[in-house]
């Protein structure tokens, strides 16, 4: 009992030594920045830090990623198990999916960036003049980054992404102090959800406001353009993809894809399928379910009516390459050859579904010139 | 006796299979329709005769032609090597129509170079296979001038096997998915969409494979006892040994260019065929080769296509998973290998 007591005492003077100890005061209360369309991430932004969640890096992913990114410098650690913390401002950075650009351009970022796997694959005018002027490294490919560039590099974060969690340079870099953090915008299903991930690079870079502005100025933008479809007069029957050797590979019915073709107002005939990537069909029941389809948009890479011929003779058997409605994504190329729709489409569909409008129903945006689609030659 | 019965009931299954391959599809079109469309009837359904006139009836025919010429050479590799595992592509040939393929498809972000959109795709793909077999066919046929012993010609070919899978392995590290993506497919086989003049081209080549098989079939004959045995009967083994490489070349080269690589066909056929009709004359197996692997084809392509489904599987999938089970049931079944 008698020890008991001097224990208590020891403890009580202890106790009363930590709590005088000075503590920066950080700010706790939540700034109101949210996310509501994605479904891979969220954030909770505060004035001093921001905590980045994303939740589906990858399909089929166990794993919730935390990121802490501390906007002013504070001995205080946030309570919580990070995967990685980053401080604020961000003087240099990588990226590793042309997804990634539009955001780091609208937010006027770019000039931090100093690597990125494949600059080739960048169609950005802005990012290649700052490629042209070395300003960028090529860090080699997704699969098989130079290891020695990016740790020579020393980038503040890297922002990564995996398709199925396995990525043995990472680990390395993560050894070395260079912070990892998965972006997952391409796992997104839906247009405004890709297109939310700009708030994911506003949260790591204390953009937090742009980034809020950019997005609502694109999905107010994407509800007019939906909106236009109650005027409509038909709902065209809609076919995409293209053969190669005897499968028909196309967007299946769940996809981002066929999202914007419903959203424009025009029936895909593949719409009651599922399942993730593309579906592959046998050549005869492509033929005999969407022969009489009205339009055909993405027929892979092909840009004009001649090359898909000399490719595939039964193309001439569907009416759309008969009638001449079939619109490609492959003519806006960047600079280096880089389909410039893979890069800005998932951070722009407000364009995505302006285009689609025109092509469906070219009386209700007359005016509009197409930005990715034209038709083929 | 046995072996008359035999052949009979491979020519009833090769017709069977033969109806089957056209009558079954993605899409469900009643026999009565496939009969009609195939005499060359007009259906009331434009979209089914198309299909059955345009896309089943060419596949079928190349599965025939792929599948007969391929076990055909296989049988002539395994006589001239006296090795049951050598197969049609033994010398290297796919090796080097991969590398061709490997080169336009997966060359344009390693070297540079690729496939342009004002030529054909397709026609490129073919080139380039026709050109890498080409190159590898005139190798092997240098060398065998050259060599006494055939075994050497086994191992050299096994040495461009080695020599191609390397480059093909250092172009698909700085390739991208898109172009993997490409070449893969390529490489797992298709026997659809051929045209007509495609299939004409692939008809010669085998035509002529075959028509050299037969000639060549009592000096097969006489090697099947080793290579002395067959010299003291006055058989001209170099010559020999140059017109069995000719045919299969000519055979596996044109096979590979149009249809891709097509696995295990020509590995299996002729065991199955030799357990079938218990000989190892080849005036009996040249036929029957033909015929069984023609038949196997049809088969495969007829599961490959996955009826009354929207889904198909690539051929080399079929061929190998529902080949290889049923060659090892067979063999330890009949407990020891004729050969």
């Amino acid at each position: 009992m008698k020890y008991f007591f001097y224990i208590l005492c020891i403890a009580l003077v202890l106790g009363c030594q930590n709590s005088s100890k000075e503590t920066t005061k950080i700010e706790a209360k939540q700034l109101g920045y949210s996310v509501k369309h994605a479904k891979g991430f969220s954030i909770e932004v505060y004035k001093d830090f921001a905590i980045i969640e994303v939740e589906k890096p990858w399909p089929n992913s166990n794993k919730n990623y935390r990121y802490l990114v501390q906007y002013t410098s504070t001995h205080d650690q946030v309570k919580g198990n990070f995967d990685a913390i980053i401080s604020a401002p961000i003087s240099s950075y990588i990226l590793s999916s042309t997804t990634h650009i539009p955001s780091a351009e609208s937010l006027g970022i770019l000039d931090n960036l100093v690597g990125f796997p494949n600059t080739d694959f960048i169609s950005s005018k802005e990012a290649r003049k700052r490629i042209n002027k070395d300003y960028i490294t090529d860090i080699g490919q997704n699969q098989q980054l130079n290891t020695e560039l990016v740790l020579n590099l020393k980038p503040d974060v890297f922002v990564g992404f995996s398709v199925d969690g396995a990525n043995k340079a990472y680990s390395v870099f993560e050894k070395a102090g260079i912070p990892i953090i998965y972006n997952g915008d391409w796992v997104e299903s839906t247009p405004l959800g890709k297109a939310e991930w700009i708030k994911f690079f506003g949260a790591l870079f204390n953009k937090n406001k742009l980034a809020q502005q950019k997005f609502e100025a694109i999905e107010d933008a994407y509800y007019k353009t939906k909106q236009l479809e109650t005027s409509a007069k038909k709902k065209p029957k809609v076919i995409s993809g293209s053969l190669y050797n005897d499968k028909w590979y196309l967007p299946n019915g769940t996809s981002w894809q066929a999202q914007f073709i419903k959203d424009a107002h025009a029936d895909y005939i593949y719409k009651d399928t599922s399942g993730s990537g593309s579906l592959a069909l046998a050549f005869e029941s492509v033929l005999n379910k969407a022969s009489e389809a009205d339009i055909w948009i993405s027929p892979g890479s092909y840009t004009s009516y001649e090359a898909m011929l000399n490719d595939q003779p039964h193309y001439k058997k569907f009416k759309a390459f008969s009638t001449k409605t079939v619109y490609s994504v492959a003519q806006q190329k960047g600079e280096t050859g880089g389909v410039l729709f893979y890069e800005l489409a998932p951070n722009r569909p407000d364009l995505v579904l302006k285009d689609l409008v025109k092509i469906f129903h070219p009386e209700l945006l007359p005016n509009y010139n197409l930005h990715f689609f034209s038709p083929l030659q | 006796m046995q072996t008359s019965k035999s052949i009979l009931l491979l020519s009833l299954c090769f017709v069977a299979l033969l109806l089957l391959s056209l009558s079954l599809g993605s899409v469900y079109i009643p026999f009565t329709e496939v009969l009609k469309a195939l005499s060359f009837q007009s259906l009331d359904n434009e979209t089914w005769q198309y299909i059955i006139q345009n896309y089943r009836l060419p596949k079928t025919v190349t599965s025939i032609l792929v599948g007969g010429a391929l076990s055909l050479c296989g049988l002539l590799m395994q006589t001239l090597f006296r090795n049951p595992l050598a197969g049609p592509y033994v010398l290297g040939l796919s090796s080097g129509a991969s590398l061709g393929v490997a080169l336009v498809v997966l060359g344009s972000s390693s070297l540079g170079f690729g496939l342009s959109a004002e030529i054909s795709e397709r026609w490129i793909i073919v080139l380039a296979s026709s050109l890498g077999s080409f190159l590898v066919m005139l190798s092997i046929l240098a060398t065998a001038k050259r060599l006494k012993d055939t075994m050497a010609l086994l191992i050299i070919g096994l040495m461009f096997s080695s020599i191609t899978s390397a480059i093909v392995n250092v172009l698909s590290f700085f390739s991208s998915s898109d172009e993997l993506q490409k070449y893969i497919f390529w490489s797992l086989g298709s026997l659809g969409n051929l045209s007509w003049s495609e299939i004409g081209l692939l008809s010669i080549c085998c035509g002529l494979g075959i028509l050299l098989s037969i000639i060549l079939i009592k000096p097969l004959n006489a090697l099947l006892m080793g290579e002395h045995y067959a010299t003291s009967l006055g058989i001209n083994i170099k010559q020999t040994r140059l017109l069995v490489i000719t045919a299969t070349c000519l055979m596996a080269g044109a096979i590979t260019a149009f249809a891709g690589p097509i696995a295990f066909i020509g590995l299996a056929v002729p065991h199955l065929t030799r357990q079938l009709v218990k000989t190892t004359n080849h005036i009996i197996l040249v036929p029957s080769v033909v015929l069984f692997g023609a038949s196997l084809l049809l088969l495969c392509d007829s599961i490959a296509e996955l009826p009354f489904s929207e889904l198909s599987l690539p051929i080399n999938a079929v061929t190998s998973i529902i080949g290889a089970p049923v060659v090892i049931w067979l063999l330890v079944k009949q407990k020891y290998i004729r050969f």
